[in-house]
């Protein structure tokens, strides 16, 4: 679409220095200054302005542009008043031709600036629909991004959860091992009751009479055996009973995968989780509970566990000997509160500004990825709570969260 | 690029005054007005506004009459320095047939040098010419001024570059001819490769240069 425009810097002839001038105007002017008809040719001989028939013998003086002649001015005058009026004349066309060569620039320019415009509109306008495209699958790219940081989110979970559930393990190995261990000798000693059972047995086979069998029943001491063979059953069931306690708690806090959301109270998460705490906290703290009445919560159960546990397990890691560690929880306002307050060390002022920050640990290198209070106060966020830790040094730390009853995710 | 007009027996050619702002390029046009005796000389029209600073360009019209009769006809520009504006460097670069970069010598303006020079090569590619072919003069203007990069300086930064260096002072009209001669030594030979000068119009380089700076100033330009 480039328009035809003529060159600045192009020569230019008479008739085109002349364009915008009233020549009719400047030709009686220069009548009445000379005092005789005038008369304007090109270079080429053609008449431009004045009068048609001035003679041929008439005086004649070149009108230089640049450095050639462009045209000549005649009229029947003398030669000093001829150059006065060549002089007036020159100096005119002189001015339109610098208003002629800038405006020729800028209409060129303008036009250039115009072009390199539409370019850079046209470039635009195909960066514009490339954007359209890339918003039109944005949604769908991000929908996928999403969910392999969901995938990743909870593979960071289960690995917290699976380093607390080791750190457990010893401790609730020997939980398990005490129980089946009088489980195991109870047993032993019922194996032994059973011989003497035997003997009664094959008198009883063989037909002996009533009071030889009478003594053997009282030399093997039936009567106490009767009783203790009770006693032990009563303390064998006791002992399962334990054991099957502990693995449900177990089982219930390493449903790692059950992400669902579930009616639970976390009033049973909460004595699940000191249940399963117990034996790692061990004698250097006591776990109390002070538990209010609260409704049920629609919640990921396994992820809250999971952060009771982290809280617990930390505010054991504070305490020296004789401590407490007090579980507390109550209604307030739509939002259950949790409390889980300790009377150990306390957190330093500088490392409670890291607190929530991924891999900031104070621990041992070896002991912990510093993940724990992260995906705790993630695993909060996401039911819609809120985390908090107010800590004194030398006093103890108070971690309180509070989780809405009504949060919008659908069960 | 020249244009040579059959009909006016005319070889117009168009040499120009690039560099940055202030350097002093229409102050080389105003000296050579002065200083040439061309047998043709026109004034020069100047573009500027009213703080001094070209607006559009200047122009200096300069001619002779070969002895075939043709009319060799320079016609030398200026481009404003600012860098505000570039379409108006690019439409008077355009087919120019040589081009007189005009340097600030101030330690200070070594950068604003760069970038122009920077820009005229980017402009020439712009307007279809080869910069390589160009012919080109580098001036080192303002050498009356305190502050200066010292010639060995600019000497040193400029090795390996094949265009010739002049060092002048335009507001004393130093090194103003000089640098016009370096510049028709080379328009010369370009051109001769079209026009065969000495052959077509017995215009040896020689009488090209001593006609296009007026004889009384060839000696003193060498």
């Amino acid at each position: 679409m480039p328009t035809a425009i003529d060159d600045f810097d192009r020569e230019l002839t008479l008739q085109e220095l002349l364009r915008g001038i009233d020549v009719n105007k400047l030709s009686s002017a220069l009548q009445a200054l000379l005092h005789a008809p005038v008369a304007v040719i090109d270079n080429k001989e053609t008449h431009l302005f004045g009068s048609e028939n001035c003679s041929t013998s008439a005086p004649r003086v070149a009108l230089i542009a640049e450095l050639e002649a462009i045209g000549y001015l005649t009229a029947d005058a003398d030669s000093a008043s001829l150059q006065a009026a060549r002089d007036i004349l020159m100096l005119l066309l002189r001015s339109n031709a610098r208003y002629l060569i800038a405006s020729d620039l800028h209409l060129k320019t303008q036009l250039d600036d115009f072009e390199e415009l539409q370019r850079r509109h046209a470039a635009l306008e195909v960066s514009e629909q490339r954007y359209k495209a890339l918003a039109q699958t944005l949604e769908q790219r991000v929908g996928e991004q999403v969910k392999t940081i969901e995938k990743a989110r909870i593979k960071v979970f289960a690995s917290e959860k699976l380093a607390s559930v080791g750190r457990l393990a010893a401790g609730i190995a020997h939980e398990i091992n005490n129980p089946i261990g009088f489980i195991h000798s109870n047993l032993n000693a019922i194996s032994s009751y059973l011989e003497s059972l035997d003997k009664i047995g094959t008198l009883v086979e063989s037909g002996a009479g009533s009071a030889d069998i009478r003594a053997t029943w009282q030399r093997e001491d039936m009567t106490f055996l009767q009783q203790d063979l009770k006693d032990i059953l009563a303390e064998c069931i006791a002992g399962t009973t334990r054991i099957a306690a502990i693995i449900r708690d177990l089982k219930g806090y390493s449903r790692v995968d059950q992400a669902d959301y579930q009616s639970a109270n976390v009033n049973d998460i909460l004595r699940q989780v000191s249940n399963i705490a117990k034996a790692e906290v061990g004698n250097k703290a006591r776990i109390l509970l002070d538990l209010g009445e609260i409704p049920n919560l629609n919640c990921q159960a396994g992820l809250l566990g999971q952060v009771f546990l982290g809280l617990l397990l930390n505010a054991a890691d504070a305490i020296a000997e004789n401590g407490k560690i007090l579980l507390r929880t109550r209604l307030d306002d739509k939002r259950i509160c949790i409390d889980v307050r300790d009377n150990g060390h306390g957190i330093p002022e500088e490392a409670l500004q890291h607190i929530f920050d991924p891999f900031f640990t104070t621990k041992e290198v070896g002991t912990g990825m510093g993940l724990g209070l992260t995906v705790c106060l993630d695993i909060v966020k996401s039911h819609g709570g809120q985390l908090e830790i107010k800590s004194k040094p030398g006093k103890g730390t108070l971690v309180s969260i509070a989780l809405p009853l009504q949060y919008g995710k659908p069960s | 690029m020249a244009i040579y007009e059959e009909e006016n027996n005319r070889l117009s050619i168009k040499l120009v005054y690039y560099g940055p702002a202030q350097s002093g390029k229409t102050t080389n046009l105003m000296r050579l007005h002065d200083l040439l005796r061309t047998d043709l000389k026109g004034e020069i029209m100047m573009m500027e506004t009213a703080n001094d600073r070209t607006l559009f360009f200047d122009l200096l019209p300069l001619g002779f009459k070969a002895p075939s009769g043709l009319l060799i006809k320079f016609k030398l520009y200026t481009v404003p320095g600012q860098i505000a504006h570039d379409s108006t460097r690019k439409a008077v670069l355009s087919r120019a047939d040589g081009v007189v970069f005009v340097a600030d010598s101030q330690r200070t303006q070594s950068i604003n040098n760069g970038e122009s020079f920077a820009n005229l090569e980017e402009n020439t590619a712009r307007v279809g010419i080869d910069f390589d072919r160009l012919p080109l003069v580098v001036q080192f203007n303002k050498r009356d001024l305190s502050n200066i990069l010292s010639e060995e300086e600019v000497w040193q930064r400029w090795q390996g570059a094949p265009w010739p260096l002049v060092f002048s002072s335009a507001l004393a009209g130093r090194g103003v001819i000089e640098t016009f001669h370096a510049l028709l030594v080379q328009v010369y030979n370009t051109l001769n490769e079209e026009f065969d000068f000495e052959n077509n119009h017995g215009l040896s380089r020689d009488a090209f240069i001593r006609q296009s700076i007026g004889q009384s100033q060839t000696d003193g330009a060498g």
